[in-house]
């Protein structure tokens, strides 16, 4: 039994070796990318952004692909629990055998699957979760961040709220998760740059429907601006039951619910929120994101519900389509990285300002204002930066 | 209501506290209707029913569609009531019934698979975006008694939970199906031998507890926004509560739907609100171990 199992060892191995010796997910028809995210559950509305990157890779596919490679998008279901996503992304590298990971949402799911990526090296392009997870983490080789922080953007809104707006204290309520626990983070750590007082910190499950008793102690904190770290559901209803309550707080919120949604989810409640953006928004006069959105319904129309993700994820596609163009024909791992380290304040279609390098992983360090008026938002700011941390 | 602002601002502990117990009425009014059909399963067919969620996810969009149509409330909304309905007869004719004869566990796991394909049908036909579900009642639109604010919705919830559960009691009361119920419940064989047709009875037992699922589903859905995952946490909440109640008790379903909403609710604001959401987990578990039968439920009694 025992000589067996060594035999079988052996084999294995060997097969690894052999399958090393060809670079995985790449032939010369296709390149095969995997990514693992929520279409089932609580948070399966984020799903658009896998339906987002399939639409973007069809519309490559349909001008010829790559260098003569098709894309290939292999979406797992996650349901936004971090062993699913674990189990998944293992799938995808060891059966599957995809290239490279692009995207991967949710803040605990990315860092599920942190060690497992990195220590198998391989490549990934964006993951959807807080960019503050990479500070100090070594290994970084064949990473590519370019979503925002949510420690640096609480920092920044808390700013705003504390400057701007003119509140002195605030109330934050967040995802029992490490999403919401980072925008709590970085709301501490603005409120003791700014000088404003947290007053209270309303934490709710992701899998939680009723958030009346949250509101109820909102209003109890008397804070004179809450701060908003949610899915687009539990968003909208929190700011509904306030409403409802006759709670009228200044509002803030994470980019992740700068979605053109919260106007019909949370209705009239919505104007006034302040929130940010890490690329042009669709409908706020950038020609080019409006063209891009244009293409994504063309190709699948019931993205047109969900416009905001859709345009995400092909955000989260796009630098890493533009290292497959530099890197040419002769496409290996070692080449692709060279090719992404290259990118120099490059602008794609929907992303802008993407730089990497030898030492610097974090490909995006800055974000705009926004503030919701009138059913659409509105740009308040130019961009602001925070230093690059990785 | 006339309130001087200084005497509000003395009594806003008190308010606050009718604010929580208010809120806590209306969440479990809705865990009440979701344990009402649990329990009615229960009851009748010893079947945990685990598609029960789903079901009423699967009328709820039934009756979105009639209204996404443009057609009138109550041809929708009674559509997606008789949609969960038969749906959830079919169910018990097609799948349960046959597996009845084998395992306890069985029948649970078709259940479950029914639960996983009926989700998976909901997602394949309206996707997962969150959708807005048209209501005659205004969530935003409210009462105010004193300082405690009760939206239109939530009122009538209340009553529309109050009238359902007075409906169902008296269906199984006063009705010839009721009593057939009744008479299923208590000893299938027996009822079988006097010639009740207990297949019918209980896939008729079955379709009213989908309605049932669907009605809470409805009420739910303007106030927590329509998708098709909504119904977990109901669900759950829902079935907490008939372990509260008492598996066997149809008022039991009531008593524990509402006393689990309000303590929920008075838990999250005077406890500790992170772990709002693991009172319903400690309910269960702590109900077991002390009384198994549930607050309402008969104790148990094993004849030889």
């Amino acid at each position: 039994m025992r000589s067996v199992l060594g035999m079988c060892t052996v084999l294995l191995l060997a097969l690894s070796w052999a399958g090393a010796a060809q670079e995985r997910g790449i032939t010369p028809e296709e390149v095969v990318i995997g990514t693992s995210m929520p279409l089932s559950g609580p948070a399966a509305y984020w799903g658009a952004v896998g339906r987002g990157m399939e639409a973007y890779a069809r519309y490559l596919n349909d001008q010829g692909g790559i260098h003569g490679r098709r894309l290939r998008v292999v979406l797992r279901d996650d349901g936004y629990l971090p062993p699913r996503a674990v189990a998944n992304v293992r799938e995808l590298v060891e059966r599957v055998g995809v290239f490279a990971i692009v995207g991967l949402i949710g803040t605990a799911n990315a860092f599920a699957v942190r060690d497992y990526i990195v220590r198998n090296e391989v490549v990934w392009i964006s993951p959807t979760a807080d960019a503050s997870i990479w500070y100090g983490f070594r290994q970084k080789k064949y990473l590519f961040v370019t979503y925002p922080s949510y420690v640096e953007e609480a920092k920044i809104l808390v700013d705003y709220a504390a400057k701007q707006m003119q509140a002195k204290t605030i109330a934050v309520f967040y995802q029992n998760d490490l999403y919401g626990q980072k925008g709590l983070v970085g709301a501490k750590q603005g409120a003791m740059r700014s000088r404003v007082r947290i007053v209270a910190q309303i934490p709710y499950e992701v899998t939680q429907t009723d958030v009346s008793s949250e509101a109820v102690k909102l209003r109890e904190s008397r804070a004179e601006a809450v701060l908003l770290y949610a899915t687009p559901r539990h968003g909208a209803l929190i700011v509904r039951e306030m409403a409802k309550i006759g709670y009228t707080p200044k509002l803030l919120s994470s980019f992740t619910l700068g979605d053109p949604i919260m106007f019909t989810l949370a209705g009239e409640a919505w104007n006034g929120v302040v929130s940010t953006g890490f690329f042009p928004l669709p409908g706020t006069g950038d020609g080019r994101v409006d063209e891009a959105l244009a293409t994504l319904t063309r190709i699948d129309p019931t993205l047109r519900a969900n416009p905001y993700n859709a345009l995400a994820g092909w955000a989260f596609m796009e630098p890493f389509v533009e290292g497959l163009r530099r890197a040419g024909r002769d496409l290996t791992k070692e080449r692709f990285v060279a090719a992404m380290e290259g990118l120099r304040n490059w602008d794609g279609q929907v992303i802008r300002g993407v730089t990497f390098g030898p030492d610097r992983r974090q490909g995006i360090n800055r974000l705009f204002l926004t503030r919701a008026e009138g059913g659409r938002y509105v740009r308040l700011t130019d961009w602001i930066s925070y230093p690059v941390g990785f | 209501m006339a309130t001087d602002p200084t005497v509000l601002e003395d009594l806003a502990p008190v308010i606050a506290f009718l604010q929580y117990v208010m809120n806590g009425l209306a969440a479990g009014s809705l865990y009440a209707l979701v344990a009402l059909g649990i329990v009615l399963l229960y009851r009748c067919s010893r079947v945990l029913n685990f598609a029960h969620g789903e079901l009423a996810t699967l009328g709820v969009f039934l009756a979105f569609s009639g209204l996404s149509r443009g057609w009138p409330y109550p041809l929708a909304l009674a559509t997606g009531l008789a949609g969960a309905a038969v749906v959830s007869g079919a169910l018990y004719w097609i799948l349960v019934r046959p597996v009845r004869q084998g395992t306890a566990l069985g029948v649970l796991i078709t259940t479950l698979g029914c639960a996983l394909f009926l989700s998976g049908l909901v997602v394949w036909a309206w996707g997962t975006d969150t959708k807005v579900f048209p209501f005659p009642l205004s969530e935003t639109r409210v009462f105010r008694l004193g300082g405690v604010v009760v939206s239109e919705l939530t009122a009538g919830s209340l009553a529309v939970a109050l009238a359902l559960v007075a409906g169902l009691s008296f269906v199984v009361q006063k009705t010839i199906l009721g009593l057939a119920m009744r008479a299923v419940a208590q000893n299938p064989t027996a009822a079988q031998l006097l010639g009740v047709p207990t297949g019918r009875v209980l896939a008729a037992t079955w379709a009213v507890a989908g309605a049932l699922g669907a009605a809470a589903g409805m009420l739910l859905a303007p106030a927590v926004l329509l998708d098709p995952f909504m119904m977990l946490d109901p669900f759950l909440k829902g079935f907490a509560a008939a372990v509260l109640g008492g598996l066997e008790s149809l008022p039991g379903a009531v008593v524990g739907g509402v006393v689990l909403g309000v303590a929920e609710s008075l838990f999250a604001g005077y406890v500790s609100i992170k772990y709002k959401a693991t009172l319903s987990f400690v309910v269960i578990v702590g109900v077991l171990l002390v009384r198994p039968e549930g607050v309402l439920g008969r104790p148990f009694h094993r004849r030889v």
